[in-house]
């Protein structure tokens, strides 16, 4: 009954594998996986094997990583629409109500959203048997790998489905689960690849899975228990939130709609009429829309963010200051996972509510609606983003070593607010260009993932290669000039204090400037701000001409 | 005031919409009538500026919907026929949203969205919020929101689709007012008895095309030429029933089932009473003695039928 037969499953897969869209993605991962071995592929033109035992040991990690990223990173974005996508669709009481076990929607939901991605990770197998082939690796190592991988899409994608049990809208469960499954991917990558080979295999063979299945566990009777007794489907009255009796079971934080800083991002309701002038979607979109479906959100992505900000802040910035910068990359990761949430349904959300028409035969310009969006998107995931730099800020003000670069801190900060600009366009811009928010989500991180981390992985990539050939750090730096992670590293850290603290001389090694001309040679970050700012206007060109000709100058549906 | 002229619209091979021409003259109120599918919607999508079209035009108060858009938007109210509110927000909130993308300026928004609520009766509604209202108030919310910007030309694409009987008699009244109003309203329906009172033209139309178009008495005359008689009796004296009614000229077929009586008829009010009367005075225990109200579908089998022969 679970497996077979399970009707969820069946129209979910039928949904998904009738479109020739997954086979494509599916070809076009494999072959860049393939490219990727293929260019390590040491035959030299004698036909000898030699290789480095380095290099089967790179493109393992390269392989592991990449997977375990994608993992993380897809599992929720395909999971957490799962049940709120029933609610928003309005097929969810119908489910409900079919004689279907609570059970069987979980699998079904389960196992359709992570199917593609099982898949995915499996059409790898036989290029990592191929690197097993170059020596230097373990097949217990493969194996191990894989069981994490596959521990690890199960156990992000069940919690993804919990939350999407738990919100109303798919953006709320997606935001939540990415809070949730990001500290546990780190973990996860700490334990699973530490040095000390024992550790490693402990961890992932004896504790990963029971703990694993015991969370498993815990999820499903969760789960099963919120789809037996439906608390939440709404008749009428039932879905508005009341804020003021919401507050009174908010457990820490309690956002407080007039008071700083909360009333940057959520401006107090009005209680008199707009003025002359104001633009109406803006004002709509950040005194009512944010919290129409309440506050729980909101106080989940503050407290999970601050909380994993304090070891980090310890870590990085009080007993390493030398590591801010990695301090900076969370900010960023945190910015690239929420930021886009808040801007890639916006254009999507009017169409699925079927409030578009209302909107389009007003008055309102595209240009006016467009901007309102990319603003009240902006504005949100800007000052979420910047809670986690007081951490930053505090570590400027009390360290004496930080003290005297505060110029690090100004470009830790702008680099922080331009990829907040970043995410924000070009979510905006595939809720543009696409028909629905789920689209929309899984194309704004791919979008983000080839600008922001894919070079990163290249440049390591390349480094690898670059043992035969001839890759500087200069031109593997270029490469990455589009990725902030990058960037923020760039910015040199070491100071003089430290010199002194130590008693040694430590070995500052010379900042990597990327030569754009003859004359001309500047480091990544400078590259970086630079850029994005025409960037991001490119992107928003594109949302720009995108909506004006899909939707307001009369489009193919309404 | 609405102008359609050659309005065709294909989705692929798929011809929703087939040379569509009809124009509405100012303060008419025309009844745009067809079944699910028929291609209502994307006309009036079309004339709303929310559609590109394969061909034709169309133009509203001599503004074209398709080269200034803008023009048209600031006459035209447009009520969808399937639409969502946004969440969060309350009647009031959702109105000054409204009257805001329409530029009325603040000084005259308070006078006119009391005015609106006052007319659509939402005055107590004012400060719920606009996701919890109930289908009907949602309607009639929508219909406010067309309403505030005073458009002479209002586009309603089945107002009162969803609602309970009691909250389309309102609807009903409500239009009722607004045509008092002097606007131009084009509305469309599936149901042919809930426009047929207040219209004054209508057009009906199937797969994409115009079967009828005209004033309502034109299109009445039509079809008062095929009416069904339903003879209900109290006893089982339906074969002699059966057999006067057969005997007048204006009867054509009659059937019989368990104490019914129904015949087809063609002829004046005049020639009903004096059936009854007939029927009556041959001591027949007639229980109800009535036309059968017309389906939509029954209209459409005839009009086709006028259009073949």
């Amino acid at each position: 009954m679970f497996l077979r037969d399970n009707p969820v499953l069946t129209r979910e897969l039928l949904v998904t594998l009738r479109s020739p869209r997954a086979f494509v993605l599916q070809f076009l991962y494999v072959s860049a996986l393939g490219a990727l071995v293929y260019f390590y592929w040491p035959a030299g033109e004698d036909g000898t094997r030699q290789v480095s035992p380095g290099v089967a040991r790179r493109l393992f990690d390269i392989f592991f990583l990449g997977q375990f990223f994608l993992v993380s990173l897809m599992a929720p974005t395909f999971a957490a629409g799962s049940i709120t996508g029933e609610k928003e669709r309005k097929t969810y009481e119908m489910l409900l109500a079919s004689p279907l076990r609570p059970g069987t929607i979980l699998v079904g939901k389960l196992l359709s959203s992570l199917s593609y991605l099982v898949i995915l990770i499996l059409s790898s197998l036989p290029l990592m048997i191929l690197c097993y082939l170059l020596g230097g690796l373990l097949l217990s190592e493969i194996t191990r790998s894989y069981l994490v991988l596959i521990l690890a899409a199960g156990t992000f994608g069940l919690l993804s489905v919990a939350c999407s049990s738990y919100f109303r809208r798919t953006s709320s469960a997606l935001v939540v689960s990415y809070l949730v499954t990001l500290p546990l991917s780190v973990l996860c990558v700490a334990l699973t690849r530490t040095d000390d080979v024992v550790t490693r295999d402990f961890v992932s063979i004896a504790i990963l899975p029971p703990w694993c299945l015991a969370l498993w566990t815990v999820l499903e009777i969760l789960i099963n228990r919120r789809l037996l007794h439906p608390p939440d489907v709404g008749s009428e009255g039932k879905d508005v939130v009341d804020e003021e009796e919401e507050m009174k079971y908010a457990i820490g934080v309690v956002i407080d709609r007039d008071l700083f800083p909360d009333k940057l991002f959520a401006p107090a309701k009005r209680v008199d009429l707009m003025p002359d002038g104001t633009n109406p979607v803006l004002d709509k979109e950040l005194r009512s829309e944010i919290f129409s479906q309440g506050t729980l959100m909101l106080r989940v992505v503050i407290q999970v963010s601050m909380l994993l900000s304090i070891p980090l802040m310890a870590g990085l910035l009080f007993l390493r200051s030398d590591k801010a910068a990695y301090y900076v990359t969370y900010v960023l990761t945190f910015n690239l996972l929420v930021g886009p949430v808040f801007s890639s349904g916006s254009i999507t959300q009017e169409r699925e509510r079927q409030t578009l028409a209302l909107l389009l035969t007003t008055l309102l310009t595209p240009g006016r609606i467009v901007l309102a969006k990319l603003v009240a998107a902006l504005r949100v995931s800007t000052v979420l983003t910047f809670l986690l730099t007081e951490q930053l800020l505090l570590a400027y003000i009390l360290l004496p070593e930080l003290r005297y670069r505060v110029w690090t801190l100004l470009i830790f900060l702008v680099i922080i607010a331009i990829t907040c600009l970043a995410t924000s366009s070009v979510g905006l811009m595939c809720s543009a260009l696409v028909r629905r928010t789920s689209t929309a989500m899984v194309l704004t991180y791919l979008t983000l993932l080839v600008l922001f981390v894919l070079p990163m992985g290249l440049s390591w990539y390349l480094e690898g290669i670059g043992q035969e050939q001839s890759f500087t750090p200069e031109r593997l730096a270029s490469i990455t000039i589009t990725s902030p992670f990058s960037a923020a590293l760039s910015v040199p850290m070491h100071t003089s204090r430290i010199e002194n603290w130590t008693g040694q001389s430590l070995n500052v090694p010379p900042p990597v400037m990327v030569q754009l001309t003859r004359n001309l040679a500047l480091p990544v970050w400078a590259i970086f701000l630079a850029i994005y700012p025409p960037l991001s206007l490119v992107f928003f060109g594109i949302t720009y001409l995108a909506f004006r000709w899909r939707w307001w100058k009369a489009g193919d549906a309404g | 005031m609405i102008e359609v002229i050659n309005f065709t619209k294909r989705y692929g091979d798929f011809v929703a919409v087939d040379d569509l021409s009809f124009s509405i003259g100012k303060g008419e109120i025309f009844g745009f009538i067809g079944p699910n599918g028929a291609g209502k919607s994307t006309t009036i999508r079309f004339l709303a500026t929310l559609l590109r079209p394969t061909a034709g035009e169309g133009r509203i108060c001599g503004h074209s919907v398709t080269a200034d858009p803008m023009a048209v938007r600031r006459v035209i109210g447009f009520m969808p026929d399937d639409f969502g509110v946004y969440d969060g927000m309350k009647v009031w909130e959702f109105l000054d949203f409204f009257a805001v993308a329409y530029e009325i300026p603040r000084i005259s928004r308070k006078k006119i969205i009391g005015e609106v609520l006052e007319l659509l009766d939402l005055t107590h509604k004012k400060d719920d919020y606009v996701n919890g209202l109930s289908k009907g108030m949602k309607q009639r919310l929508c219909l406010a929101k067309t309403l505030v910007h005073d458009p002479p030309v209002l586009i309603l694409d089945e107002p009162a689709s969803g609602l309970d009987p009691r909250a389309r008699l309102e609807m009903k009244a409500l239009l009722g007012e607004l045509r008092k109003m002097g606007k131009t309203i084009l509305i469309s329906s599936h149901i042919l008895s809930e426009l047929a009172d207040f219209c004054t033209s209508i057009g009906i139309i199937e797969r994409g095309k115009l079967l009828a178009a005209g004033s309502i008495q034109e299109i009445q005359q039509q079809i008062r030429s095929h009416r069904v008689l339903k003879v209900r009796l109290l006893d089982d004296s339906t074969d002699r029933a059966a057999a006067i009614l057969r005997d007048d000229p204006s009867i054509r077929l009659v059937e019989t089932y368990d104490h019914t009586v129904s015949a087809e008829f063609e002829g004046h009010d005049e020639d009903m009473g004096r059936l009854l009367g007939r029927l009556i005075a041959s001591g027949i225990a007639v229980q109800s003695f009535a036309e059968e109200p017309l389906s939509l579908e029954e209209v459409f089998m005839m009009i086709t039928k006028g259009i073949v022969s």
